[in-house]
């Protein structure tokens, strides 16, 4: 886990999680990998190509909007993230990502949904915080 | 390749063993094995021992204790599938002439490590969101209910006949049948997953005895073939997957069958990886037992019940036996001896001649499982 450390407003301490793997400068977007000799794609991103071992891949930021495949309320969780939550497997761009997931209840398979950042969990005193998934209205694309 | 005959096997029933230790709940299960097969410790020519949490050297403190001290023996870890692939050693070990007699055996003590769900790898991308194995499973079940129209009371009916399985037997770690309702209100974990429908972290080990058929000539007990011995590991990539198809079971199954020379029809018994209630289902179509999308239906017809059309999880499966990890694989192939030499007292299948045991271990992203196993067993002429 690739972390960074900033003071939030309320000078309580947050790390951002896989922080190396998503931007928020124009929208939250997720850093994919592309391998220049086989054409996979990777999220997180890699320099060597897990398909082929090409070691010169490239990288490209995802769009803002992907499908969810399936969600779940997690009920019960491990140290560091206070159940309930909701989590989301979301397929974005050729990538598959697992990402935390707005609102209380599980979404529908093949919802539209939306990249966005924010908290998912905590560390003591330490917000963790990282890309997170939202739905989208229909038609909103 | 030589002939591979199970010879023997023993189990220390699993549940929850807070006061021992692994190596002393595998010491238990081997000592048994040799008690029960007359066998000098000494004539065991090599060890494979599965476990997850057993920490360095477990096979050594595990086989020592009874007297295989001295021959190569050898810790494997494959997630939940270390004890099928513990076995699938030891099977190349003796089919390929090395050895004549080999023991493996399973162990794991979860206890250690308190309630709640299993600690998983780290520095993995999704632990780090939040990712724990119901879950993971939990988005199976409702992209499985999703593209089949099961429903979650279709879920909740592997619970009840896994658990109405393991309610006879000794071994298992939940010995009460459970009804539908219990498990449509026992706690939610994972939406739709509720306690019932999870398998129980517990300790436990089991070990069998493989050997060349000379050696099982002589040696005289009871014995079954092992037909086909097969370990996959996970596809890894990051793009779409279809998480309602273990591809990584249908791969391994279809090395099995063409290495047996059988088809899923031939089987009358199955012990397949049911951590979750989804996972039967998955798995059990992904084995060919029941077509795409069916297998709910299976279950709810009776066709996997023990005097069904095939035997699913007789024994009761994870769901009542229990998983202490690295035992299962082991602890499966345990069941399906004493089904193949007509020993299994109450869980037995009338006419069981051939059966097959199936593990899948997971708990890392990009892979739908980490490895799998499968074995396929027959009963001697």
């Amino acid at each position: 886990m690739i972390e960074r450390t900033d003071m939030t407003d309320s000078t309580e301490q947050r790390r951002i999680v896989a922080a190396e793997d998503f931007r928020d400068d124009d929208g939250v977007r997720l850093v994919i990998s592309t391998c220049p000799a086989c054409g996979s794609r990777w999220f997180p991103p890699r320099t060597v190509c897990a398909r082929c071992a090409h070691d010169g891949t490239g990288t490209t930021l995802s769009g803002r909007t992907g499908t969810a495949y399936a969600s779940t309320v997690v009920r019960v969780g491990p140290r560091g993230f206070p159940a309930p939550y909701v989590l989301s497997y979301v397929d974005i761009d050729g990538v598959r990502v697992l990402a935390h997931t707005d609102g209380t209840a599980a979404l529908p398979p093949d919802a539209p949904v939306e990249l966005t950042s924010g908290p998912i969990g905590r560390d003591g005193d330490t917000e963790l915080w990282s890309y997170r998934v939202r739905r989208v209205a229909e038609g909103a694309r | 390749m030589n002939p591979v005959l199970l010879c023997g096997a023993a189990v220390a029933p699993f549940g929850k063993h807070r006061d021992r230790t692994a190596a002393d709940l595998g010491a238990q299960a081997v000592g048994a094995l040799l008690r029960d097969t007359g066998l000098p410790p000494d004539a065991v020519e090599a060890g494979f021992v599965g476990s997850v949490y057993g920490g360095s050297l477990i096979a050594q403190r595990v086989l020592q204790r009874v007297g295989i001290s001295g021959p190569p023996v050898f810790t494997v870890e494959n997630a939940c599938a270390s004890g099928g692939s513990a076995v699938h050693l030891a099977w190349q070990a003796v089919a390929s002439g090395t050895y004549d007699c080999v023991a493996v055996v399973g162990v794991e003590n979860l206890s250690a490590f308190g309630g709640g769900t299993l600690p998983l790898t780290t520095a993995d991308v999704e632990i780090d969101q939040g990712m724990v194995m119901p879950a993971a499973y939990a988005m199976r079940a409702q992209r499985y209910l999703y593209e089949s129209g099961a429903t979650v009371t279709d879920l909740s009916r592997v619970s009840v006949k896994n658990r109405g399985n393991g309610a006879a037997n000794p071994r298992a770690h939940f010995r009460q049948p459970v009804t539908l309702d219990e498990v449509a209100t026992s706690r939610p974990v994972a939406d739709p997953l509720r306690l019932l429908h999870c398998c129980p972290n517990s300790d436990g080990a089991a070990a069998v005895l493989l050997c060349s058929a000379p050696f099982a000539a002589e040696l005289g007990t009871p014995s079954a073939t092992i037909r086909a011995s097969v370990v996959r590991s996970g596809r890894f990539h990051t793009s779409h997957r279809d998480m309602t198809w273990p591809d990584i079971t249908e791969r391994a199954a279809s090395a099995a069958y063409a290495m047996a020379g059988l088809g899923p029809a031939d089987l009358d018994v199955v012990e397949l990886h049911d951590a979750f209630a989804i996972a039967e289902l998955l798995h059990a179509e992904a084995l060919g037992l029941a077509a795409r999308h069916t297998a709910h239906k299976a279950v709810t017809n009776g066709e996997f019940d023990r005097d069904g059309r095939v035997a699913v999880s007789p024994s009761g499966g994870l769901l009542s036996r229990g998983h202490p990890v690295g035992a299962t694989g082991v602890s499966q192939l345990a069941e399906v001896y004493w089904q193949l030499t007509g020993a299994a007292g109450p869980l037995q299948v009338a006419g069981a001649s051939v059966a097959l045991t199936h593990t899948t271990g997971g708990g890392i992203y990009g892979v739908d499982n980490g490895a799998c196993s499968v074995h396929i067993l027959a009963a001697e002429d």
